[in-house]
């Protein structure tokens, strides 16, 4: 397993439950994406700079509001609406 | 509280800039709008979108940081903080982690004084940094789920973040009074609290005094108020005070805090959340900031409050609670300044009718209360003040040369607030003109003193008693209808009864 891949701690922080075989499968997938990574990592790569990454201002958009979708659209796509708001499971931090 | 104790808080301050659409999507957004009718397919993250940066975001950013002269980098860029809650359509929050749009930066704050009318000591509080990051949606609940609106969602929101500069409740509720002024002065945002546009979270620790180590610290989230940050750093810092004197250690914990019960407890959910697994966002690439625009931006920020207020006690001798008034609003600063420029030879006497009558006025007309907690920049519209700036100049001129006395200059104000019109005009229509000729107001002083009614008040004038003379003025008002001059009165009085 990569190092550091800890399926428990990753399935908590997604909200996931998973099963022992699951857990058994994703953590096999996820090692070969970060064994992946840590193989172009050990590229011998010439110094690139990031400038390609680096825009000027003219890659910024002007503060014009555009078309909203409206709620009926929204709620249309989320699996459960109350009203036009989207309903989900409670996630209130209530005062303990 | 206890003197062996310090508190040290820093603050993290949530600001919704003023922007007509969102930071990274091209929606509208407004406070009171119907739930997620402000949404569009880039706030949603829909597959195929790519986030725009808004430039006006970026320059009210920059705006901001030159403002508190914080420094502003070459580049700054955005990161995705992981994470998964409903509040947020796209499972992470696009902020800067590593390369905020402003460093550094200090902003003045003035405590209360001893009294109203005496200025408090005034300290700066450095900042660490400001990063422009999305609003998110807004969640409540009910019964056995919970409601989604993401029409915040995309929001511009700076964070301020603060050194732990700051040593009590009431330098915190300074230091927000403070900064909301900043904001909304150089027009970088509204700062209405009732709106949620600006929230704060206090991080605050204990130590004792002396102590050079930071104690462990606690952070409540989500102060929606500056009386709520205040409760919560009164509440914290004597629930921590309390839990070491017992034995007990510090938990590093997020909590939250009930504003109704004024109390704040452990938000059990956060525990993981500082596992935000960051990482550099692939759809916004870094911007590098001009210094051109930098320089442009400079030319927009305002005469900074505290400075603006030592000017008017140095430069133009206003009492301290006069200035105090005027440089929380700009406008009604300005407006002042308007007057100052129209009578300069007394800026003291133009400031009392601005900062009492007038503000007294306007407030009254559009209801709202003047400097109350929640509004400490004084929310008045001088848009709609139908006396300009000149015509006040004018009336505290006429009451300068003593054509009208001060009590007749208040019912002239009153006319002039609700007509617009010019007070000589008022003063003449009214037949106001205080008579200020000598031969014949003369003539009514001697007759008024050889009325044996007064005799009685001269004598004890005569024996040494001043204010005896007042009782003289009564008669004579009388019978010049108010009209006559109360200085020249009291000059021909004393002239006459030798």
């Amino acid at each position: 397993m990569a190092k550091g891949l800890d399926i428990d701690h990753l399935a908590k922080l997604a909200r996931l439950n998973l099963t022992a075989e699951e857990k058994v499968l994703y953590s096999n997938q996820l090692t070969h994406v970060l064994t992946y990574f840590e193989t172009l990592a050990k590229a011998d790569l010439p110094a690139v700079s990031d400038v390609a990454m680096v825009v000027s201002e003219k890659a910024l958009r002007s503060d014009e509001p555009g078309v909203s979708l409206g709620s009926d659209a929204v709620t249309k796509i989320a699996p459960a609406s109350h009203d036009g708001q989207i309903s989900v499971p409670r996630v209130v931090d209530d005062e303990s | 509280m206890s003197n062996e104790w310090e508190i040290v808080i820093g603050l993290e301050v949530h600001v919704q800039l003023h922007t007509r659409s969102k930071v990274f999507a091209s929606s509208s957004w407004g406070f009171g709008k119907e739930p997620n009718e402000q949404v569009d397919p880039v706030v949603l993250g829909l597959p195929g979108t790519l986030p725009v940066v808004n430039r006006e975001a970026v320059e009210k950013a920059i705006l901001f940081g030159l403002v508190v002269d914080a420094e502003i980098p070459e580049q700054c860029a955005w990161d995705r903080k992981n994470y998964f809650y409903p509040d947020n359509p796209k499972n992470y929050q696009l902020t800067q982690k590593d390369f905020p749009v402003t460093m550094g930066g200090k902003v003045e704050i003035e405590l209360p004084g001893a009294a109203r009318n005496i200025m408090g000591e005034h300290k700066w509080i450095r900042l660490h940094h400001a990063h422009l990051e999305e609003d998110v949606g807004k969640l409540s609940h009910s019964g056995s789920g919970s409601l989604v609106d993401y029409n915040r969602a995309g929001v511009p929101l700076l964070e301020i973040v603060t050194e732990p500069d700051l040593r009590s409740s009431a330098e915190a509720s300074a230091f927000l009074n403070a900064l909301v002024a900043k904001l909304t002065q150089a027009g970088v945002a509204d700062c209405d609290m009732e709106k949620g546009q600006l929230r704060c979270d206090a991080n605050v620790s204990v130590r004792r005094m002396g102590d050079t180590q930071l104690g462990t610290r606690t952070e409540t989230k989500n102060l929606n108020s500056i009386s709520g940050v205040r409760d919560c750093i009164i509440y914290e810092s004597k629930r921590q005070i309390a839990q070491i004197e017992a034995g007990h250690k510090i938990t590093q914990e997020t909590r939250g805090w009930n504003a109704e019960m004024s109390r704040g407890y452990v938000l059990r959910d956060k525990e993981d959340a500082h596992d935000y697994r960051y990482f550099p966002d692939p759809d916004i690439p870094t911007l590098k900031i001009s210094r051109e625009t930098v320089n442009r931006l400079k030319k927009h920020v305002p005469e900074a409050p505290f400075d603006r207020q030592r000017r008017y006690i140095e430069k133009l001798n206003l009492p301290y609670t006069a200035a105090a008034v005027l440089i929380a609003d700009k406008a009604l600063a300005d407006w002042f300044e308007a007057a100052v420029a129209a009578h300069p030879t007394n800026a003291a006497g133009i400031a009392n009718w601005a900062a009492n009558d007038l503000l007294r006025e306007l407030s009254a007309q559009s209801g709202t209360e003047v400097g109350s907690d929640e509004t400490p920049a004084v929310k008045v519209s001088l848009d709609s003040c139908l006396i300009k700036p000149a015509q006040l100049a004018g009336l505290v001129k006429l009451t300068d040369e003593g054509v009208i006395s001060k009590q007749q200059a208040k019912e002239v104000f009153t006319e002039m607030f609700s007509t617009g019109k010019d007070a000589l005009a008022i003063v003449e229509a009214k037949g106001l003109r205080q008579n200020s000729d000598t031969a014949e107001l003369e003539k009514i002083v001697a007759e008024v003193i050889a009325d044996p009614a007064v005799a009685k008040s001269i004598a004890e004038y005569r024996a040494g008693n001043e204010k005896a003379i007042n009782a003289l003025k009564g008669p004579i008002m009388k019978r010049t209808q108010g009209k006559a001059n109360p200085v020249m009165i009291d000059q021909l009085l004393r002239k006459l009864l030798g």
